[in-house]
């Protein structure tokens, strides 16, 4: 039995040699030698005396058996040491594991149809299964057979170039080098090269590398990136089984159904479908992208007259045109004119300021050829700003007025058609104590009359400021007013001092006696009248309205003749144009307060009962039958014939101080005291046409030039009175124009009072104030 | 009691509506609601008070007129809009689902119409409706071709896409085309922030600015969403604007566009006018490129044109004889109605010039350097009449000849410096004939070198300048913009200074100069403002270094003592006109010192009326007067500075 095992050892011994794939596959070693697990369990003794054996193999047989008995005598203890424990030690080793259950199917493979083994008795007489030698070949399972494996990893060979061996099997075996041939033979081989020469050294056996006809072939094949081997056609036909095969019979006899013969009307719906959808174009033949697109394009671009039946509608009212763009000007050119240049500051201006504060988004610049013109930076965004204002921006039509300022400006006539008018000081009359109250310029302009708050009534010659004439009329009250008779036939003067009125005839030397005489005459006639009892009989128990009487021998020397009494204070006298009749105004005269005198017949009538408001003054019209009554707000227009209101006239000032009416009659001007001076066109309307507030103090007096002149002045309680041209044309349809053309500053304002009242000269364009101060002033 | 009102019920809050209330009230996105807006030309309007239109407490900043939006409801865009919005809806919802294949159906339909896709609109409709008549839309031209041909120049981008680019190029070198066959191209300015140009057509004057050709920058924030709405617009616009004009003149359009050609950067050659009728389109066809077509061979040209002048002449002499025969023949024309007899008075007429300005430049032919700005100098000279230009090959297709030694070459335009070192050697460049070859100074005898802006300012002044002036490497006279009109006491470049300035001016200048002279000569009284020597005027300027002292003390005195100012306030009032007749009478004899205080008088004395004429004006008149007062005041003293400036430069050029 010992000598088989042996057998067996060698036999595993060879196969070890001849391949190390069945030592390192303990697989087989299980199967094979059940029994003899010492071997297995002491792998690293076996190794070792493998490695050993390799060294001596081939050279010396000797060795050989010398091995054998160590491996016997390694053996013998394991056998001692007795199965049991051994199987325990097996266990152990996960290796062996897998060959136990190895182990058991080997009573069914009895059953196996071939067996790969002998059964033979062993030493015990046990059953012991010999199993085949496996005969690795090609076709084998084995697929791990190789020859010797070198197992020196990826390193270079040359490390080995000392050393007789080249590496390590896979049992740690040395895998010498083989022989090499000497000098000659490597010459020879360098000479002729021998098929399949390659030049390398194979790794495993540190042989020349040298490949064989196949194999160069395959690597021609997988170079080329061909198929590795040409043995068969990698795609070859199908063998298309069922056409292929021509059946003879039906597969079933049913009979043929109808729709194998009958065309599909579902189908026929279908192809019907998509043949509309061919028709109405739905459904185009394919083409390219690009060319869809272009054909898309032109299909977008119609080209055809929009305006051919254009019909001209009225623009919209509401609409407003986006404005244009201004034109560029000279300094937007390339080449402007130098002057149009920025100055080194205005430069600096520019640039320093904010972006929007500035005027011009741009600075001339000035290029001195077309080519050196750079690329204007912010044309885009300036195109944008625009685009943003016709959409974004709110557009009002706003009236610019592009017209010359001057034209807003009245028609002015020219100065040297304003002319003339009083510009100068010409007099100054000083003798009156206290205030000037009242002056007046006789009909002829000689003679100038002037009343104060001492009580006298003074007249001047006009043109030396001589003083002529002068009465005290009493010495209370003052003399509120003077005024001369309008016709040039008598030289009468009218004076108003507390109640009484009176009529005198300033004689002095430039009066001819048969003047004075006229006007005495005149004065008389009425005492005729009056005694010879034509007055109409006053009602009884009822005062009259007013006494007439002589005002007393002391009085008539100096040239008054009559006296005149009323119920109140009268501060108005004006005269009616032929001289017969004159009225007076006494505001505070309440029922009383205005009063018609005549003269022919020394008759004093109140026309009106009562009255609206306190009257301020009063006059009569310079043409017609009328008769004006100012009270505080309105002006009222009487009929003296018809006897009845005609015009209420409503200058909207608050309180009256005077007004006069234009000699053409259509016309008035209103002062008052809150500043304001009005003119009124009669014909036009109850309102003022004009209001002028040139003064900074009331006004106390208006006048017309009453000569032909268009003149007006204003009197007022700043000190100064105001020149106006005020020319009423002769067409009515044209109106008036007011021109205001002198401010005569002199008098001085005493007590808040300035200029108390102004008459103009009869023809020349002089005119004659009474002042506050005392003093009354010629201007011319 | 009456009836108690609500607020916000009637009046201004119900005649305007913020945009929230109308983008709402349309039921659009805002940027929709923008693109109709522009594309109606509804804009945003101003109520008189906002407080009583605005319902919210918050300041709106924008309000309608809630009869535009209203009109706005009926828009067939509107329903576009919303079909648009319901397919990006579903499409988005598509994505949101994940479904990116149905999404991407319905992005494929959208491109197909007939699949219900994407909303397919035009605005014809918008544009008859904004434009009823053609004048109309020729009015509103300006804003249109200055946005079109600035997009022909932009650099393509996501925003700009380049078949826009490509179809405003071809709209504009269309219209262009439309200009030059009908010669209405009336005026050009070479302004730094392009070139403008001024067309009449049809009786309205039409300006747009082109931009040169550069690449634009394009700075600050610049939503080219708002822009191109606007370009998209104005191309329809311009593309039926573009085909009544050339129906007008019996052209067809689209004219045939040679898409090779284009891309050589032909552009105005590009296009190949046909007439509506085959007969008139060979005539047409030739007005643009048929030179360009037999150029490259100068000597058969020569040979063919000795031969066409021969037959002209031929026809010509024919033609004399014909005219006679034809005088009676009756014509559109006006006829010139001359006065028979003095006395009768004129009536204007319609002007005939001798010189069609369309015919300027009709018997040249141009050559143009490679430095000059091909595409605007073409344009303008074929606008003008030209018939035959060349340029330098590198300039691009279309030209008549690319051969700079072209013998038919009767000017050219040149814009680079005289290279000195090249002058002293062929002294004088254009009488040179012996050297032949094409250096930088090279002149080719019997043709006339000008720079660009001979062209320009030929054109403006409808005669043909001198070009000596404009000669190369020539400083050159000031470019004037040929659009201000002079009005009355404005400042103006091109009438002598002496004309324009005001006597006080005048009076202070020669003062000045005399001051500076110091020449205390012979006195001479010589007062013509206008006088065009200088010599003179510095002579007569003489005798007043020695009173200009003098008046300045008088002047100190007057501000010292008011009472005496108003003493001679006073005299000069009276003595007013008197002073100003004597004035005109003894103006040569006088002084000018006595000038100036005259005029000094006379100013105040102006002043005064004013200010009593001012007083008659009331309060709200008198507002609106000093407020034009002002600006005309700040106008004044532009005109003034300018004044000054070239008065100065004048000194400094005399010196």
């Amino acid at each position: 039995m010992g000598s088989k095992l042996t057998d067996k050892k060698r036999k595993s011994r060879e196969s070890d040699s001849e391949s190390d794939d069945e030592l390192g596959n303990g697989l087989f070693d299980g199967v094979l030698s059940q029994s003899e697990d010492e071997e297995d369990y002491l792998p690293s003794d076996g190794d070792d005396e493998d490695v050993d054996e390799s060294e001596s193999e081939g050279t010396e047989g000797s060795e050989d058996e010398e091995d054998e008995d160590d491996i016997l005598s390694d053996d013998i203890p394991s056998d001692v040491d007795g199965e049991e424990e051994i199987n325990r030690l097996v266990k152990q080793q996960g290796q062996l594991e897998i060959t136990e259950p190895g182990v058991d199917p080997k009573p069914k493979g009895d059953d196996g149809v071939e067996k790969n083994y002998r059964v033979e008795r062993d030493a015990n007489g046990g059953e012991r299964y010999v199993y085949e030698e496996i005969d690795p070949v090609y076709d084998s399972d084995d697929s791990d057979a190789k020859g010797p494996v070198n197992t020196i990893g990826d390193i270079p060979l040359s490390f080995y170039d000392s050393y007789p061996h080249i590496g390590y099997d896979i049992n740690g075996k040395k895998i010498m080098r083989p022989a090499t041939g000497d000098a000659l033979q490597s010459l020879l081989d360098s000479i002729e090269v021998p098929k399949g020469w390659t030049g390398l050294t194979d790794v495993n056996t540190g042989n020349p590398l040298n490949l064989t006809q196949d194999e160069l072939e395959l690597v021609r094949r997988v170079q080329m990136g061909l198929l590795p081997n040409d043995l068969e056609d990698p795609y070859p036909d199908t063998v298309e089984y069922f056409t292929s095969i021509e059946e003879k019979m039906p597969l079933s006899s049913a009979p043929e159904p109808k729709r194998r013969f009958l065309p599909s009307k579902n189908e026929a719906k279908q192809v019907m479908k998509l043949v509309r959808a061919i028709r109405e174009g739905r459904i185009l033949p394919y083409k390219p992208p690009e060319e869809r697109e272009r054909e898309e394009e032109e299909q977008e671009e119609v080209h055809f007259d929009l305006w051919q039946n254009e019909e001209p509608q009225a623009p919209n009212p509401m609409h407003i045109p986006a404005p244009k763009l201004a034109p560029p000007g000279y300094d937007l050119s390339y080449n402007p004119p130098e002057e149009y240049l920025p100055s080194k500051e205005e430069r600096e201006a520019w640039e320093n300021a904010d972006p929007e504060d500035r005027e011009k988004e741009y600075l001339p610049q000035k290029h001195n050829a077309l080519r050196k013109v750079p690329a204007w930076g912010s044309l885009v965004k300036e195109r944008f700003e625009r685009c943003m204002d016709l959409y974004l921006a709110p557009r009002i039509r706003k009236n610019r007025l592009n017209i010359d300022p001057n034209s807003l400006l009245p028609k002015l006539p020219s100065p040297s058609e304003l002319k003339p008018f009083p510009t100068v000081v010409q007099t100054i009359f000083r003798g009156h104590e206290g205030r000037v109250r009242s002056v007046s310029v006789d009909p002829t302009g000689v003679a100038l009359a002037t009343g104060g708050d001492d009580g006298t009534v003074r007249v001047w010659e006009l043109l030396t400021g001589r003083q002529v004439w002068s009465v005290r009329l009493n010495s209370d009250e003052p003399v509120n007013a003077v005024r001369w008779r309008p016709t040039k036939d008598a030289f009468i003067l009218a004076a108003a001092a507390g109640e009484d009125i009176f009529l005198m005839v300033p004689t002095h030397a430039s009066v001819t006696p048969a003047l004075d005489q006229t006007s005495r005459d005149v004065l008389a006639t009425g005492f005729g009248y009056a005694t010879n009892g034509q007055q109409p009989a006053q009602p009884a128990g009822k005062e009259p309205p007013a006494k007439w009487a002589r005002p007393g021998t002391k009085l008539e020397d100096e040239g008054v003749l009559i006296r005149i009494t009323v119920r109140s204070t009268v501060k108005v006298i004006n005269w009616h144009r032929r001289g017969d009749h004159f009225a007076t105004v006494s505001p505070t005269g309440q029922r009383s307060s205005v009063a018609i005198h005549t003269l022919s017949k020394h008759l004093t009538q109140i026309p009106f009962r009562k009255l609206s408001g306190l009257a301020q003054t009063a006059a009569f019209h310079p043409l017609r039958p009328l008769f004006f009554v100012a009270t505080q707000r309105t002006i009222r227009c009487y009929d003296l014939q018809k006897l009845e209101l005609v015009k209420v006239v409503q200058p909207g000032a608050k309180w009256i101080s005077s007004f006069d009416i234009h000699p053409g009659g259509d016309n008035l001007i209103v002062g008052s005291y809150d500043k304001r001076l009005l003119w009124h066109d009669l014909d036009l309307s109850n309102r003022p046409y004009k209001t002028m507030r040139f003064h900074g103090e009331a006004i106390r007096q208006v006048r017309y030039h009453k000569g032909g002149l268009p003149l007006f002045a204003d009197a007022s309680d700043d000190g100064s009175l105001q020149i106006f041209h005020g020319k009423v044309p002769n067409d009515q349809l044209e109106n008036p124009t007011i021109v205001p053309v002198k401010m005569l500053k002199g008098h001085k304002v005493v007590n808040k009072l300035g200029v108390l009242d102004i008459d103009w000269h009869p023809r020349e364009p002089w005119c004659v104030s009474a002042g506050a101060d005392g003093t009354a002033r010629l201007w011319m | 009691m009456g009836k108690l009102r609500k607020k916000g019920q009637a009046g201004q809050a119900k005649n305007y509506i913020t945009r929230t209330q109308a983008v709402k009230k349309l039921q659009l996105s805002l940027p929709d609601f923008r693109k109709l807006c522009i594309w109606k030309g509804i804009y945003p309007r101003e109520p008189r008070s906002r407080k009583k239109v605005s319902r919210s407490a918050t300041a709106s900043t924008t309000f309608y007129y809630t009869k535009d939006i209203q009109y706005l409801l009926h828009e067939p865009l509107l329903q576009k809009f919303r079909d648009q919005k319901v397919l990006e809806k579903k499409i988005s919802r598509a994505l949101g689902r994940g479904d990116v294949g149905d999404a991407a159906r319905l992005e494929r339909n959208a491109a197909r119409p007939d699949k219900t896709g994407k909303p397919r609109y035009t605005l014809h409709h918008v544009i008859r409706e904004r434009y009823p008549t053609f004048i109309d839309a020729l009015r509103d031209l300006d804003d249109c071709l200055s946005m079109l041909f600035l997009f022909a120049n932009l650099p393509s981008t996501t925003a700009v896409p380049a078949k826009m680019i490509a179809r405003c190029e071809r709209l504009c070198l269309e219209f262009e085309h439309y200009l030059i066959t009908s010669h209405s191209l009336r005026k050009s300015f070479l302004s730094i922030k392009g070139i403008y140009y001024q067309a009449s057509i049809q009786g309205e004057d039409i300006l747009w600015l082109v931009p040169y050709k550069f690449n634009q920058r394009v700075v600050g924030d610049v939503d080219f969403r708002i822009m191109g709405t606007f370009v998209e617009f104005y191309m329809t616009l311009l593309g039926f604007v573009n085909y009544r004009l050339y129906t007008s003149v019996g052209l067809k359009y689209p004219p045939k566009f040679d898409q090779l050609k284009d891309d050589q950067g032909a552009e105005l050659a590009a296009f190949a006018l046909e007439g509506v009728n085959l007969a008139a389109g060979e005539e047409t066809k030739a007005i643009t490129n048929g030179e360009a077509e037999h150029g490259p061979d100068p000597k058969v040209q020569a040979e063919v044109d000795k031969i066409v002048q021969q037959l002209r002449d031929e026809t010509d002499e024919k033609d004399d004889g014909a005219a006679e025969d034809d005088e009676e023949k009756p014509s559109d024309a006006i006829d010139k109605f001359e006065p028979v007899a003095p006395g009768g008075d004129v009536l204007p007429q319609p002007s005939y010039s001798s010189s069609d300005p369309a015919q300027l430049f009709s018997k040249f032919t141009f050559f143009l350097s490679r430095e000059t700005p091909r595409q605007s100098l073409e344009f303008i000279l074929r606008a003008f009449g030209c018939k035959r230009i060349g340029w330098d090959s590198v300039l691009g297709e279309g030209s008549f000849t690319t051969d700079e030694s072209d013998p038919s070459i009767t000017h050219q335009i040149v814009d680079r410096p005289v290279v000195q070192a090249a002058t002293s050697d062929e002294g004088d460049g254009e009488d040179n004939q012996t050297s032949q070859k094409v250096g930088p100074n090279h002149r080719y005898p019997g043709r006339v070198y000008v720079q660009p802006q001979w062209v320009w300012d030929s054109v403006n002044d409808e005669e043909l300048k001198s070009p000596e002036v404009y000669a190369p490497g020539a400083a050159l006279p000031p470019h004037l913009s040929p659009f201000v009109k002079p009005t009355q006491g404005q400042y103006d470049p091109t009438v002598p200074l002496e004309e324009q300035q005001t006597e006080g001016e005048a009076i202070d200048a020669e003062l000045e100069d005399a001051g500076e002279a110091g020449e205390a000569s012979e006195v001479e009284n010589d007062m013509d403002i206008a006088s065009d020597e200088d010599d003179e005027e510095e002579e007569e300027d003489g005798d007043f270094g020695g009173f200009s002292g003098e008046e300045e003390e008088a002047s100190e005195d007057d501000e010292e003592s008011a009472t005496l100012q108003r003493q001679r306030e006073l005299e000069a009032e009276i003595a007013g006109k008197a002073v100003q007749g004597d004035r005109k009478v003894d103006a040569k004899t006088k002084a000018k010192l006595e000038e100036k205080k005259a005029l000094e008088r006379r100013k105040k004395q102006e002043a005064e009326d004013l200010e009593r004429a001012k007083g008659m004006l009331s309060k709200k008149k008198r507002k609106l007067f000093e407020q034009m007062q002002y600006t005309n005041n700040k106008k004044s003293a532009e005109d003034m500075k300018l004044r000054e400036k070239r008065r100065r430069l004048e000194k400094e050029r005399k010196a």
